[in-house]
């Protein structure tokens, strides 16, 4: 019996044939491109959060580590993938006769235990000499007490002394430090478990609710450190970000003056007089601003407790003098300002950062936004039938359905707050 | 043909749905006990399919299969287990749930013992390779289940007979209790004391002796002053008495040791009638301890003094809406000896006011630490 193909189906093989090479040598590309760009990415000179440009003493523990560990792996890595692509390729069924087997060969399997255990070794003094450095906290000079709740972090300073603090600090979204200063960060949480990670000062450390963990942090020079949460902790938890502002020691006594300033309320007939009271009616019930007082003449005590899950909302006392608010992810500057602020200058950058947030660098269409509805610009289970399990109280703020008028006022006041 | 492994996995598919279903539609659709239920009935779906896949991995043929399942096997008790565990449940429905968790775990053991004691009688019309069948299946099951049962009956029995002697009789009845273990232990380790039948004789006594005992001290109840304390509620905040005396019933059984040292965020002393603090992570003595507001905080108080004393927190006062009457808000460890050490846990959802600063203080001795809530 004989086959018979004709010339047409020939053709259309082929070009099936074809095809499939031209998409498989298209897909070799686009997967050859992509690794490329990958791993250009890693040529980033700009990336706030990279962990080979430590900026402080711990993070250069760590990069130091990184240097001696990282070759070492990588060099493992390419053999072993090498060896076994290579294995794979040389082994694979061709419906050649299978390999001879042999089993026990102690040399082999002496060098291959010995490598490995040397390596490690290697690794091993490194690291654990790492960690202890890491973990040494007798020298400490200042404490701050870092609080991670869904989803942003308070900073409170205790009185300290020799720091210049004579009464405690409050603050969120952005940690301030003196440049040269071993700083110990006592870690918690109010709710979830969260990590804290600046990359530029130090590695992650968990705030676990209930436990107090220590960080140690200290910035060589003056700058803005970026950082993020590194512990799933919920919706939100891309958007829980912070930053660690290091200002030279000088600029680091005013930062705390202006920090320990009274409150100076608004001028009577003012706009922001007026913002005064929106905030005594609608924010005072989650936000604190310490010597705020309600009509009466009492002081205006926040109740968080009783509105939202973790018990605590942003206090914001001299909230203009940070950058940033809605657990950093907001910048509070506009962008020419906030451009000016982080690409400064070490000499420059302490002097920017202390002028805070005048009415013309107000990023006044975010801040307005966050007023108008908060869930919409993050999310923060406002839906009503989501807020069973904790008991009716908000993860998050809430839209309070403030009007246009009320935004105006608030804005005006919340500038005030230097 | 669907085969009769895969039956029941399929039937489990199908309920496991129609129980989502309901769940969802009844209770909550994006609650977690609806994607248990979806994951239940996946599991159902890939298990019934695999067996369908392997013919229950039967390796006779239908005729074969007939032959085996025409021979009637040995009688099982496990469906009088399985009666049992019903009855239970009905009962600890209508009494407590004790009873009722019981009744469901004897349910669920004697119907897994059934379902494989029949499935292992209908393997072959060979009944030891059917035992074989049945204890190669579940002996992985039984052994473990069976020994953590046995644990707890232990256990529970060695707790009664704590409970019911002196704290210093429960340490030497441990200690006597231990050796002998050890001892005999040893003995039938070493096997040229201890055989067989000898063995068997002294682990009887021995779980004879413990079942009498701990029953025994089960109906005793507990020692005369755990009783009381319970009978007179002496840890109940309303009983605290947090000046310098001792409380009749707070200070009753003060524990005095602490195992959570690293999750404190300071400690207080008091030492020759000076109270004073240390902070986690600071170098020096600290006057001000700062307590993040709304989260529960731990401080430890250690006495290093000859008197006993206790900490009390102060945190200013509040007027009684109904009364008018204004009451000092506070709280404080038990009576705490020499050397000894307790937890005071706190959560604070206010900072202090002006007029009325939160503090520690220890009755007794002279000093006070600041607290703080931001």
């Amino acid at each position: 019996m004989s086959h018979s193909v004709s010339p047409h189906t020939s053709e259309k093989a082929m070009d099936i044939v074809n095809n499939v090479k031209a998409s498989s040598h298209r897909i070799r590309n686009s997967i050859a491109t992509i690794f490329g760009l990958v791993a250009l990415t890693g040529c980033a000179t700009n990336a706030p959060q990279d962990t080979w440009q430590p900026r402080g003493e711990n993070a250069q523990i760590i990069n130091n580590l990184q240097w001696i560990v990282f070759p070492m792996a990588g060099v493992v890595g390419v053999l072993v993938f090498a060896f076994a692509a290579y294995t794979f390729w040389k082994f694979t069924d061709r419906g050649q006769p299978i390999p001879s087997q042999s089993h026990g060969k102690p040399i082999v399997e002496i060098i291959l235990t010995i490598i490995p255990a040397l390596i490690l070794t290697v690794v091993g003094v490194f690291t654990f000499r790492g960690i202890f450095e890491l973990a040494e906290t007798k020298d400490t000079e200042m404490i701050i007490n870092v609080t991670g709740q869904q989803w942003w972090w308070e900073y409170d300073y205790p009185a300290q002394e020799d720091q210049g603090i004579t009464q405690p600090i409050i603050s969120s979204g952005q940690l301030v430090i003196p440049v040269g200063t071993k700083i110990l960060l006592r870690e918690t949480s109010r709710d979830v478990i969260h990590s804290y990670w600046i990359p530029a000062l130090n590695g992650k450390k968990d705030a676990v609710p209930g436990r107090i963990n220590l960080l140690r942090l200290q910035a060589d020079k003056p700058g803005i450190f970026a950082g993020q949460c590194t512990e799933f902790c919920g919706l939100s938890h891309a958007n829980m970000r912070m930053e660690a502002v290091a200002l030279s020691k000088e600029d680091f006594a005013k930062w705390v003056a202006n920090q320990q300033k009274a409150y100076t309320p608004p001028a009577d007939g003012t706009l922001a007089k007026e913002g005064e009271g929106v905030f005594l009616n609608q924010c005072i019930r989650c936000h604190q601003v310490n010597g705020l007082k309600k009509a009466d003449g009492t002081p205006a005590i926040a109740a968080p407790d009783e509105n939202v899950y973790s018990g605590a909302a942003p206090n914001l006392s001299h909230l203009m003098s940070r950058n940033t608010f809605a657990g950093a992810i907001f910048d509070l500057l506009n962008k020419k300002c906030r451009s000016d602020v982080w690409n400064a200058s070490p000499e420059t950058i302490g002097e920017k950062y202390l002028a805070g947030v005048s009415e013309t660098c107000l990023n006044a269409n975010d801040l307005r936004a966050w007023l108008r509805n908060a869930p919409a610009m993050k999310p923060m289970y406002a839906d009503p039938t989501k807020l069973v399990k904790s008991g009716g109280k908000y993860r998050g703020m809430p839209n309070l359905g403030l009007t246009e008028t009320d935004i105006d006022k608030l804005v005006a006041y919340l500038l005030t707050l230097k | 043909m669907i085969t009769p492994g895969s039956k029941y996995f399929f039937g489990l598919t199908g309920l496991s749905l129609i129980a989502a279903i309901l769940y969802m539609v009844l209770v909550n659709p994006s609650d977690l006990g609806a994607v248990a239920l979806f994951g239940l009935a996946s599991c159902g779906a890939v298990i019934g399919a695999m067996a369908l896949f392997t013919r229950d991995g039967d390796v006779y043929t239908d005729e074969e299969a007939v032959a085996a399942n025409a021979v009637a096997g040995p009688p099982s008790f496990w469906p009088i287990v399985f009666a049992l565990g019903g009855a239970i449940v009905l009962t600890g429905l209508a009494t407590v749930s004790a009873v009722f968790i019981l009744g469901v775990a004897v349910l669920i053991g004697g119907g897994i013992e059934w379902a494989i004691h029949n499935w292992a009688d209908g393997a072959s019309s060979d009944h030891e390779f059917n035992k074989f069948a049945r204890a190669r299946a579940i002996s992985a099951l039984e052994y473990p289940g069976l020994a953590a049962v046995g644990l707890g009956i232990i256990a529970f029995l060695f707790s009664r007979v704590f409970l019911a002697l002196s704290k210093d009789a429960g340490t030497i009845f441990f200690m006597v209790a231990a050796a002998a273990i050890f001892v005999v232990g040893i003995l039938i380790a070493s096997k040229g004391f201890m055989k067989g039948a000898v063995t068997v004789v002294v682990a009887v006594l021995a779980a004879i002796a413990l079942v009498g005992v701990g029953t025994f001290a089960a109906l005793s109840g507990e020692r005369h002053e755990l009783a009381v304390a319970a009978e007179e509620d002496h840890y109940d905040a309303s009983h605290r008495e947090c000046g310098e005396e001792k409380s009749k019933h707070y200070d009753h059984h003060a524990n005095n040791t602490v195992s959570l040292r690293s999750a404190v965020t300071a400690t207080i002393f008091v030492k020759d009638g000076k109270v004073y603090a240390e902070a986690i992570g600071m170098t020096k003595k600290v006057d001000t301890i700062t307590i993040p507001r709304s989260n529960a905080t731990s401080v430890m108080f250690r006495n290093l003094d000859e008197e006993d004393h206790r900490l009390v927190v102060n945190l200013g006062s509040v007027k009684v809406a109904e009364t008018g009457v204004v009451e000092k808000v506070g709280t404080c460890t038990q009576l705490t000896g020499k050397n000894q050490e307790q937890v005071m846990t706190l959560t604070i959802p206010k900072p202090a006011t002006e007029g009325e600063p939160f503090s520690f203080t220890v009755p007794g001795a002279t000093g006070e630490i600041k607290l703080v809530v931001p």
